[in-house]
């Protein structure tokens, strides 16, 4: 019998908080649109306090908006929020997604109809045209030439975005020339003896010499050449000749056709399966993710691997310099072509992308208000002008001592988490003029990364870079399948380099790749380069 | 184990405790590598390749793992969901089940419905608008109130029910029990083996669910362990272009020595469950399966 009370009480308690879930869940949709309305008017009222009455065209609008986001998530109600609804008269809600599931909860949100009024992209997939069809955007062609920011974007690159004539997406800045290139330790070339290779031979032998002649002196065999993640990357093309990415080959009726098939890239997979048996490149590559693999370089048992001027790991190179205290990096020019060509291949020049909802087309101000926001987030600073006494910029990291603070010239931001800095909530994306004008190798706090991305910066200065057509026009097939089939080119060349294929296969696998929509990628490319009249240029 | 003196046995014996001790070194040392890396040192880690017992023992990750709100917060939001969401999903799979055990009016029809939605579901669109529609986004119990009723284990509650020997409850019922008495003094008592199995297997899932979390909750405060922790760790996974190399040399992710650390936190404290429980959870497994 006692037991029995103390169920009945269990199942009273049960039944209770059933009952108070139910009662919560339906208070609680609506507390959570009343909290919304709290928190417009509380922060309405802190304003309204100073400000005149709203008129119609300074009423404050509730603007929604959804990214993704990396690493660290700013909180819903930071500072820099704040500012940014000070600054534009604006209710700002983001919402910010985890990077990794973005596609799934944007596909959700937009199928819902419940589009916000800002939307950022990765890349124009095909998601992106299937929805800018279907009328989910709004037509910026209009816009472009009332911003001074938005007429930085170069012509070609919009016709990317564009579908029927109308344009879709604004692409934020991506650096056009400095792409990730090899780089080679060069202490251990001068420990061995050795010259900067200058074609793919010697710098087999060199990626081999540093397998087997122990170029850290410490007696013991625990170094090899390239570190090498999944998907063959680094692609070691020492030329938009070789580059996997770039459409710089033509096959046998003089159409363009992509490095990755091209014999080109045959003879470098040849290469690859050679310094594969001579294990001069990371052993089980085909699984290293890419932390593991600047690992490999970064604690010093591969002697070469990729750099670029932006965007380097101080953490990484601190930890190199710590265990090797003698490290010395210099980037790898670009290899004379058999055809006569030397130098890289160039970027896309943008990534992500920010799009309206077609829902604001009735309300011009508050189309306006939007593209205030982003005009201002794509202000270029210089180097020279990255200080607290340039208001904007000072603005946009969250002012001086507080959302930032300069350090011996470099400006040194604190944690997104924080949420200190209007930056953190929505793509502020300078667009530089070009990419020598971004100073990156002045804001490395380590030495030797400073070092060497101004080598870096240096080289691709003074080298050619070869305008990819590919990355210029749009192909639906390769938009719908190039994720497949990528894959499977990958997946070929991969056991290609590790014997597991034998290298007579590449027609095979070009055959194959064709069959299943390659030759239409192929087709549709060019075509649209014919039609848009590009020339692969070098530049 | 019974003793037998024949060679052939005890080679058999041996023979399956080392298999079995080789088996359960393969399942622990990963776990093991797992918590060695989240207590070494990351220039430990960057420098060696293979850690089972660091050579520094060092609680920085942990103090970084800390330090920061986010996580403790969303700890703090899945013992809630966690919590909250097995007794919604015990007080509604029990009182549909034993509903479902009695004869009530429709009990085919609300038994077909039932296993409709266990061989067809919506997919994600469908049931996000209803989210959505029912005012449900970005509120916590998006993510327990769609699945408040597993129909699986709603089927297999039932048939527990239904194994209650008949006169006990018409003995009841001639004592002048109604229907709620017969639940509580009767059903729900005799079922608490079953009622812990199955509370663990709730719990679980709502330990363990991420997706709902990223699909349905817009605001990063509300964000249970496994958003934050799917965060930290898939960030790693390399992809094709040159562009994502880019962008994962300027986005770098936490150190491993964190990653790790993030890992055992969010799963111990689901693990250390299980012992407690285990004894239901092994009968739990054979539930329904012979009725009484």
């Amino acid at each position: 019998m006692k037991t029995n009370l103390k169920l009945l009480a269990m199942l009273v308690l049960i039944t209770a908080i059933v009952l108070t879930a139910a009662g919560c869940s339906s208070n609680g949709n609506s507390t959570t649109n009343k909290k919304d309305d709290n928190n417009v008017a509380n922060s309405n009222e802190g304003k309204t306090a100073e400000n005149p009455p709203a008129t119609d065209s300074n009423k404050k609008m509730t603007i929604t908006a959804m990214k993704f986001v990396y690493g660290n998530i700013p909180p819903s109600d930071g500072k820099g929020l704040e500012m940014i609804n000070e600054k534009f008269n604006i209710e700002y809600k983001p919402t910010l997604v985890v990077q990794s599931d973005y596609v799934q909860k944007l596909s959700a949100v937009v199928a819902s109809g419940n589009i916000p009024d800002i939307i950022s992209m990765e890349a124009p997939d095909s998601n992106f045209y299937k929805w800018a069809k279907q009328g989910a955007f709004l037509p910026l062609n209009d816009f472009i030439s009332q911003y001074e920011t938005f007429k930085n974007v170069p012509e070609n690159v919009l016709k990317t975005f564009t579908v029927d004539g109308n344009i879709y997406a604004l692409p934020h800045y991506f650096p056009l020339t400095y792409t990730s290139t090899p780089m080679i330790r060069k202490d251990w070339l001068d420990n061995l003896g050795l010259q900067m290779p200058t074609n793919y031979e010697e710098l087999k032998q060199v990626a081999i010499a540093f397998t087997t002649n122990d170029p850290d002196k410490n007696g013991q065999n625990d170094t090899y050449g390239i570190a090498m993640s999944q998907n063959i990357n680094p692609s070691m093309a020492m030329g938009a000749y070789w580059d996997p990415g770039a459409w710089y080959n033509k096959d046998a009726q003089g159409n363009l056709i992509p490095g990755i098939i091209s014999d080109a890239r045959k003879d470098v997979i040849a290469w690859f399966a050679d310094l594969y048996k001579a294990g001069a490149i990371t052993k089980d590559f085909a699984l290293m993710n890419w932390a593991n693999t600047n690992k490999e370089f970064y604690s010093g048992k591969a002697g070469i691997f990729i750099a670029t001027p932006r965007g380097m790991s101080s953490e990484y190179m601190s930890s190199l310099i710590e265990a090797n205290p003698n490290v010395q990096l210099e980037m790898i020019p670009p290899f004379v072509a058999p055809d006569g060509s030397q130098g890289f291949s160039s970027s896309s020049g943008y990534y992500k992308q920010v799009m309206l909802s077609a829902k604001l087309k009735d309300d011009p101000e508050k189309v306006k208000r939007i593209l205030e926001l982003l005009d201002y987030g794509r202000n270029f600073y210089a180097a020279d002008q990255m200080t607290q006494d340039n208001k904007d910029f000072d603005w946009i990291n969250g002012l001086y001592g507080v959302g930032y603070t300069i350090e011996d010239g470099v400006v040194k931001k604190e944690s997104e988490e924080k949420g200190l800095t209007p930056a953190a909530y929505f793509d502020a994306i300078p667009w530089a003029p070009n990419d020598a004008a971004n100073g990156y190798s002045k804001q490395y706090k380590v030495p030797l990364l400073s070092e060497l991305t101004a080598k870096a910066e240096k080289m691709h200065a003074e080298t050619k870079h070869y305008l990819n057509p590919g990355s210029q026009v749009f192909s639906e097939t390769r938009a719908a399948k190039s994720t497949d089939l990528d894959k499977k080119l990958f997946d070929d060349q991969t056991k290609m380099i590790v014997g597991e294929k034998p290298i007579s296969d590449w027609d095979q696998m070009v055959y194959e790749w064709k069959n299943m929509g390659g030759a239409k990628i192929i087709t549709e490319i060019n075509d649209a380069v014919k039609a848009a009249s590009i020339q692969g240029e070098w530049k | 184990m019974i003793k037998y003196s024949s060679t052939r046995d005890k080679l058999f014996d041996w023979t399956n405790i080392v298999l079995l001790v080789l088996t359960a070194l393969i399942m622990l040392i990963p776990f093991l590598y797992v918590f060695a890396i989240s207590f070494s040192t990351y220039k430990e880690f960057l420098q060696s390749n293979f850690i089972l017992i660091p050579k520094t023992w060092t609680v920085e990750a942990y103090q970084f793992i800390f330090e920061s709100r986010a996580f403790v917060r969303s700890i703090g939001v899945t013992v809630y969901i966690t919590v909250v969401g097995t007794l919604v999903n015990l007080a509604m799979t029990a009182s549909l089940a034993y509903a479902l055990s009695r004869d009530i009016w429709a009990k085919r029809l609300l038994l077909f419905l039932v296993l409709f939605t266990m061989l067809f579901s919506a997919g994600m669109i469908p049931t996000y608008m209803v989210v959505r529609e029912t005012g449900l986004l970005n509120s916590i119990w998006a993510l327990i109130l769609p699945s408040a009723i597993s129909s699986f284990y709603l089927i297999v509650m039932r048939h527990f029910f239904l194994g209650i020997p008949k006169e006990i409850t018409e003995a009841a019922i001639i004592d002048g029990a109604n229907d709620l008495q017969i639940a509580s003094r009767i059903i729900l008592p005799l079922s608490k083996p079953a009622l812990a199995a199955f509370s663990l297997f709730y719990a679980v899932i709502h330990w363990n669910n991420y997706f709902s979390g990223i699909l349905y909750l817009n605001t990063p405060e509300k964000w249970p362990i496994q958003v934050l922790l799917r965060q930290i760790v898939t960030q790693n996974e390399a992809s094709a272009s040159l562009a994502d190399a880019q962008v994962l040399l300027e986005n770098p992710p936490p150190a491993e020595t964190v990653q790790m650390a993030a890992i055992l936190l969010a799963t111990v404290p689901i693990l250390i469950l299980y012992p407690f429980l285990q004894k239901h959870f092994a009968k739990g497994v054979m539930l329904g399966s012979v009725k009484g």
